[in-house]
């Protein structure tokens, strides 16, 4: 995969095909501290295809998050060009990265990131919000989203009446809830006791059957395993690019 | 797996059209009952942050009241001498303290024959009355029944046609009664419900100063000013008040002209047959004053101007206040939902999001803050009423409540464009 993307480099500043989700061309995340530079990322270029189930793994400071959050648009590369569902998303202003954030991505947190004082059910909401979704279908949606991850009974709960493998769900609902075009899950069990665990990634083996890409960042090999292609990072480089099945 | 369906029904995003994605109205409803949700999370520190805009408005509320009330009294009573009337008296009513000190050692009384006097050399007026009034000193009985301080006033017949004093029950003092001095009455409504709450006050004598005067009419009911009853009067024909209480009164003469063009003319007319009678030279001022609404509506309106000025500035000021407290409370609870912000931002909310629902938590506040006030000043007003006379103006209410979310929104925009502006990443590391 990697040779194929190093041949196929200088065309590629075009567009990528329809397939392509995700395209990623010499990634540089370089933060200034000081006098030092650190190079969270050092030029990362990878592809990702509609429908694929990757997991990120690599040693913790390797540049996991960093790249997520390139990969979620909550961050804009140093250097280099990324392409989402054909759009060249690297040069975009704050205002159009919030559009694509909230229509074509679905970020998922270690640590669920719910607003504390509201429901289950207008957590969900949230993201229609910021498309002017009317209140009617807004909820609407929201139940249909919490219906999925099986939360349909808890959704007037706060996130403090909730375990954490449901506020896990919650959040996967909120992420779903836009029907983006891909799901990004940073260490979505890292909080999470095994048995919980087990139960999300249940839950985005399905989502992975009914469709939905999903990234997802792992420090566990069983987890990892799940995926079909595990993209390993190391000292913000791609070390290791394997297909598990 | 079933549950799935859903999703797989809507594989393909739903493209909103931009027109649909900016639409702030969502938003902005979003932000309104989120502002009120977190007023009322934190009552105690809200109302302490809005206390200078809640002091603002009740006084800017409170003053238009109390202006908006003494108006009205002036609209009804005084502006209403009755219509076209001036009133010829020893003072002018509203002048400024030289002036009045002034006027006080060389002003002479208005006589009955000054009354009489004009009565025989003006012409071309409608009607002509006197009024001569004893305001304190007095007591009144019926029964076993007293009543001190009532003002006892003197008349001709002819101020029934001048005056507001319009019989309910009875008849106003006649010229028959006039012409014969006689002991009868005209009763304000106060003495009725003193004297006959139950009995019909017609025909009953009620001791005067100790004279027995029959009462003849009971007035309609003219209401309170300045929290003094209007209604608490004995008014006696002025031929009687002269035999019985004073030979030699003060009085007051009350001219109503044909028109109010005429007013001017007769009014000049008056000065001069007055000049002349009191043989004052050209070069000094007049003896006695010639009273007409106008007279009180000028000094009225210079004097709200001021008291207006004042206000505006205190109210300026605690409003200024009061913002800054606020754009403070706002700088803290941006600080302190700065991880919720970075939240928002990473589901899809723009700068003018955040800002939106900044602005319009501030201004939720500061509005708030200004119903408040608005309750208040409309308890203080009742309570001014009580004493004195207040009337709350619509107007004031609007321009309350409109001012305080104008401040709750100048004073929010700085703490929300801080808001705006967090990144995403940043703000979603703060922690709580
Ligand atoms: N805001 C920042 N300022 C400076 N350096 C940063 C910043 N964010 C990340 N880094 C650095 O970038 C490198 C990669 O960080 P990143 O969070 O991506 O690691 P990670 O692979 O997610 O690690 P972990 O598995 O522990 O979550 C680290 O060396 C980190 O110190
Ligand atoms: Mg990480």
């Amino acid at each position: 995969m990697q040779s194929q993307i190093e041949t196929a480099y200088t065309p590629e500043w075009e567009s990528p095909p329809d397939d392509i989700v995700i395209r990623a061309r010499d990634l540089w995340k370089t933060y200034e501290m000081g006098a030092v530079q650190v190079h969270a990322l050092c030029g990362v270029s990878f592809d990702i295809k509609r429908g694929e189930y990757v997991a990120i793994m690599g040693p913790s400071g390797s540049g996991k998050s960093t790249l997520m959050n390139l990969i979620g648009c909550l961050d804009t590369p140093t250097r280099g060009r990324y392409w989402l569902n054909g759009k060249l998303v690297s040069e975009l202003t704050d205002d159009e990265l919030a559009y694509i954030r909230n229509k074509e991505i679905g970020f998922v947190f270690q640590t669920f990131n719910l607003l504390p004082r509201a429901s289950a059910l207008h957590n969900v909401e949230l993201p229609l919000i910021y498309n002017g979704t009317p209140a009617a279908e807004r909820a609407e949606r929201a139940r249909e989203a919490l219906r999925m991850v099986e939360l349909a009974d808890r959704m007037d709960h706060k996130p403090n009446e909730l375990s954490g493998g449901q506020r896990q769900r919650v959040a996967v609902a909120r992420a779903l809830v836009n029907h983006p075009c891909i799901l990004l899950a940073d260490e979505p069990t890292g909080n999470l006791d095994t048995a919980t665990g087990v139960e999300i990634m249940n839950l985005f083996d399905r989502l992975h059957h009914s469709g939905n890409t999903i990234v997802l960042v792992t420090h566990e090999h069983d987890i990892a395993a799940r995926a079909h292609r595990i993209i390993h990072i190391r000292d913000g480089r791609i070390d290791r690019d394997e297909a598990t099945r | 797996m079933e549950v799935l369906n859903s999703a797989q029904a809507l594989p393909q995003p739903r493209r909103a059209s931009t027109a649909e994605y900016l639409n702030a109205w969502v938003t902005a409803r979003e932000a309104f009952w989120l502002a009120l949700e977190t007023l009322r999370a934190h009552r105690l520190r809200s109302f302490l942050t809005l206390l200078g805009v809640v002091i603002a408005t009740t006084t800017l509320i409170v003053v238009m009241s109390v202006i908006n009330g003494m108006n009205l009294y002036i609209a009804n009573h005084v502006a209403n001498l009755g219509a076209n009337t001036f009133v010829l008296s020893q003072f002018k009513w509203a002048q400024g303290e030289q002036a009045w000190l002034k006027a006080r050692r060389r002003n002479r009384p208005i006589r009955i024959s000054d009354y009489e006097f004009l009565k025989r050399n003006l012409t071309g007026y409608k009607v002509l009355g006197a009024t001569a009034s004893m305001e304190t000193g007095t007591v009144i009985r019926y029964g076993g029944q007293i009543l001190y301080d009532v003002s006892v006033t003197g008349v001709t017949p002819s101020m029934e046609d001048i005056g507001e004093d319009q019989p309910e029950s009875g008849r106003y003092i006649s010229a028959s009664d006039y012409q014969h001095a006689s002991l009868v009455c005209f009763i304000g409504q106060d003495i009725v419900s003193h004297f006959f709450p139950t009995l019909d006050p017609l025909g009953r004598e009620i001791l005067v100063n100790g004279t027995p005067f029959r009462v003849v009419g009971v007035a309609k009911t003219i209401g309170t000013v300045f929290g003094q009853s209007e209604d608490n009067f004995v008014q006696i024909p002025l031929t009687t008040f002269r035999r019985i209480f004073m030979a030699r009164p003060s009085i007051d003469v009350s001219i109503q002209a044909w028109s109010a063009a005429q007013m001017p003319p007769l009014e000049d007319e008056v000065r001069t047959l007055m000049r002349v009678r009191r043989h004052i030279p050209y070069q000094q001022s007049d003896t006695f004053g010639i009273n007409a609404s106008d007279t009180i509506m000028t000094l009225w309106k210079q004097l709200t101007g001021s008291i207006f000025a004042v206000t505006i500035a205190i109210v300026a000021v605690f409003m200024v206040v009061g913002g800054i407290v606020i754009m403070n409370i706002m700088l803290a609870t941006v600080t302190e939902r700065t991880h919720e912000i970075g939240i928002r931002k990473s589901l899809g909310a723009r700068r003018r999001d955040i800002l939106t629902q900044f602005v319009i938590e501030s201004m939720v506040m500061a509005a708030s803050g200004g119903a408040l006030g608005v309750l208040l000043s409309l308890l203080i007003s009742r309570l001014v009423n009580l004493v004195f006379t207040s009337s709350v103006p619509v107007s004031a209410i609007v321009v309350g409540v409109g001012l305080s979310a104008a401040v709750g929104l100048f004073f929010g925009i700085y703490p929300a464009r801080k808001a705006a502006q967090l990144d995403p990443i940043e703000a979603l590391r703060m922690e709580m």
